[in-house]
């Protein structure tokens, strides 16, 4: 993984699991394929015969294409993005980083940790992964750390909540 | 009918929430026997309204009361009305006689409801703002709403309406002396006396209404009227006068509400944090203790240019991000001021500016562009991002607060202290990479000020990322106890009994502030 300008020099970033590219992948699939559906219906409907004139054939056309070049287009962001998810724990706070095009670096100061989620969806648990996630007095704080191992999620709550209990500041 | 049964009475016969009282002493009070009308008379006024006009309209008439169904007589109607009154006015005092509060050493509690029962407690060092609030009718009865607030940022933690105004500023002076940490009086536990303050800044009537005729909202309608009278003029339609009938509303409700929430604006600085007080109809007055504020934001719209007028907003916990009037009116510190009461203010939330030349640098903030004060702007590579605004655009750090500076038509200046961060990102669009600049952003709790800097070099944004973390983390160690009168080597058994003078808790990191702006020699 390529270094960008905005990560802070000399930090070690830990990456989350390979396997949760599968997961956004099929997540990707399954919205893709839905979208991809529901968009043909005026295509499906108008090779049939059932609608005669209104929409244009071309536009017909351009629907479902236009969802396929969007799906494409993500789909091969996918692992850079999945790749691009990073997490570093210091002695004060911690870091996440995510983001291909538009990157964005947060730090939470542990001591600012009002609670600590961890979040399990059926397809991420059937790959054994979780959702990390971090809130403060703050909802524009938006740290979540998503494709953890169950394990490390787990040892990562405990950290977190012993850190910030050690750190704790009020508001 | 004010009596307590709750205290006194033996224990066996109390219901089940008597065995949550921890501390007998502390006696469980109601609110005044009245308020429940004073809220509930908007379903009585229109009760009255709907029968009585019908009623009225029937005298009129040859039929007879119309309206009443099976041809029933006037006394029959007369008897509904009143036992539906009845039936209302009987629900409020049931509901009055389940609520009931109590003050105790830490904690506030609230027991409301009658068949689904609430027991809440809030500790009361968690408070973040506590505001007597007088609603026109309420202040006609002489009563008062004491909200207590605590930062979740939602509803108000605690809501006591009404109470007798005088209770309502003795609970609120008891509330913040034990969340400050005062020990009250052995001898004399009732007698917490409201703490004394200083007023800083009154605002003038005729400013608050200059203050409205030349905001924003006046640069939009004339832009508004200038674009309907152009396109009258070169379209040659007919003008239309009902479709700007809403518009006109709009207009004069924003004027209204500015008039409402700025008349009378007085902000004061008392050893429990900024007392703010204001209003035409209805009243309020604010408490946010020391400390409390977590990020403040100075805004001038164009022609408030002219005469040098600001506006002061904060993000304050308990007071959420509301977009009501009323939300917008508890969040502002100074409606309009002059640059001097801007500082004045500044140095009540900041006590310490954190640099040797406060005024320079806060002027610079708030009037100048350019690297004049110690801001750093947009590189000038950038400069195509804000045509206008890159040279406006910057931040500047001192040893307490980061200053952020946006804005060319609309000026704003963010403060955030360093303790208050909540967080922090750095942002990379891939425009931004192209001209190697990236934005910050410190998140604080809900609130009308989002301190955002936008298109600083990319190396010293990252350099400010790590720098502002750091600096964040040695100020919260630094930072004071949540009970801001109890200090950590004094215990509290040897605290005098009485208030400090309003001298002794504020002014000393205050210090360097007063040197410039002393608030007392407006008084």
């Amino acid at each position: 993984m390529r270094r960008e300008p905005i990560d802070p020099a000399g930090l070690a970033w830990a990456r989350v699991s390979p396997k949760y590219l599968r997961v956004r992948l099929l997540g990707w699939l399954i919205s893709s394929m839905f979208w991809l559906a529901l968009l043909s219906v005026p295509l499906i409907l108008r090779l049939t015969g059932v609608w005669d004139s209104f929409p244009p054939l071309g536009l017909a056309w351009a629907l479902p294409a236009a969802v396929l070049v969007a799906a494409v287009w993500t789909g091969l962001l996918l692992p850079r993005q999945v790749a691009a998810i990073g997490y570093a724990e210091r002695n004060d706070d911690l870091l996440v980083r995510s983001g291909v095009f538009f990157q964005r670096t947060l730090v939470v100061p542990y001591g600012r940790m009002q609670y600590v989620d961890v979040a399990v969806g059926p397809i991420e648990r059937a790959f054994g992964l979780c959702t990390l996630k971090l809130h403060t007095a703050s909802p524009a704080t938006n740290a979540s750390i998503a494709g953890l191992p169950t394990n490390e999620g787990a040892r990562l709550r405990e950290q977190l909540s012993a850190r910030g209990e050690a750190r704790l500041a009020g508001l | 009918m004010n009596e307590d049964p709750a205290s006194g009475a033996p224990a066996g016969q109390r219901r089940a929430d008597f065995s949550l009282i921890s501390n007998p002493d502390d006696a469980w009070s109601r609110v005044h026997i009245i308020s429940p009308l004073v809220r509930g008379w908007i379903a009585l006024a229109a009760i009255g309204f709907f029968f009585g006009r019908d009623w009225f309209e029937g005298l009129f008439s040859d039929e007879g009361p119309a309206g009443v169904p099976g041809g029933l007589g006037t006394g029959w109607a007369v008897a509904i009305v009143l036992g539906v009154v009845a039936l209302i006015v009987l629900a409020f005092l049931v509901s009055w006689y389940f609520t009931r509060y109590q003050v105790t050493e830490e904690h506030v509690r609230v027991n409301t409801g009658v068949l689904f029962r609430q027991n809440r407690q809030a500790r009361l060092d968690r408070v973040q703002a506590i505001d007597v609030v007088q609603p026109f009718l309420a202040r006609l009865f002489g009563l008062a709403e004491l909200k207590f607030e605590v930062a979740d940022a939602g509803e108000s933690a605690v809501r006591l309406a009404f109470l007798k105004l005088a209770d309502a500023h003795r609970l609120r002076a008891t509330i913040l002396a034990r969340a400050a940490g005062v020990r009250p009086d052995p001898e004399h536990p009732d007698q917490i006396q409201e703490a004394p303050e200083h007023e800083v800044v009154a605002v003038p009537v005729s400013r608050v209404i200059g203050g409205a005729l030349l905001s924003g909202t006046t640069v939009l309608l004339v832009a508004g009227a200038v674009v309907v009278v152009v396109i009258t003029a070169v379209f040659r339609t007919p003008f239309a006068v009902p479709t700007l009938i809403p518009v006109v509303l709009g207009v004069v409700g924003a004027y209204w509400s500015a008039l409402n929430t700025g008349y009378n604006f007085r902000a004061a600085l008392s050893p429990d944090g900024i007392r703010v007080r204001y209003g035409l109809l209805d009243t309020r007055s604010q408490t946010v203790p020391p400390g409390r504020v977590q990020a403040l934001g100075i805004v001038q719209s164009p022609l408030w240019r002219l005469k040098g007028w600001y506006k002061i907003t904060v993000n304050v916990a308990g007071y959420g991000a509301a977009a009501s009037s009323e939300g917008q009116a508890r969040a502002t510190l100074l409606p309009v001021g002059t640059r001097e009461e801007v500082l004045r203010i500044l140095a009540l939330v900041l006590p310490d500016p954190g640099t040797d030349d406060p005024i320079r640098v806060f002027t610079a903030g708030l009037e100048s562009g350019g690297s004049a004060g110690g801001f750093t702007t947009t590189p000038r590579r950038a400069r195509l991002l804000g045509l206008l605004s890159w040279k406006r655009n910057g931040f500047a750090v001192t040893r307490t607060a980061l200053l952020i500076r946006s804005g060319v038509l609309w000026r704003a200046l963010a403060v955030v202290p360093h303790e208050r961060t909540q967080s922090l990102s750095l942002h990379q669009g891939p425009l931004d990479r192209r001209f190697r600049v990236a934005g910050l952003q410190v998140q604080t709790t809900p609130g009308p000020v989002a301190p955002r800097i936008r298109q600083v070099d990319e190396t010293l944004a990252r350099e400010l990322f790590h720098s502002q973390a750091r600096r964040a983390a040695e100020a919260r160690r630094r930072s004071g106890p949540e009970q801001w009168l109890m200090t950590q080597d004094t215990p509290p058994s040897d605290r005098p009994p009485s208030r400090p003078p309003i001298s002794q808790p504020i002014s000393q990191p205050a210090e360097p502030a007063r040197k410039d702006t002393p608030p007392h020699e407006q008084l």
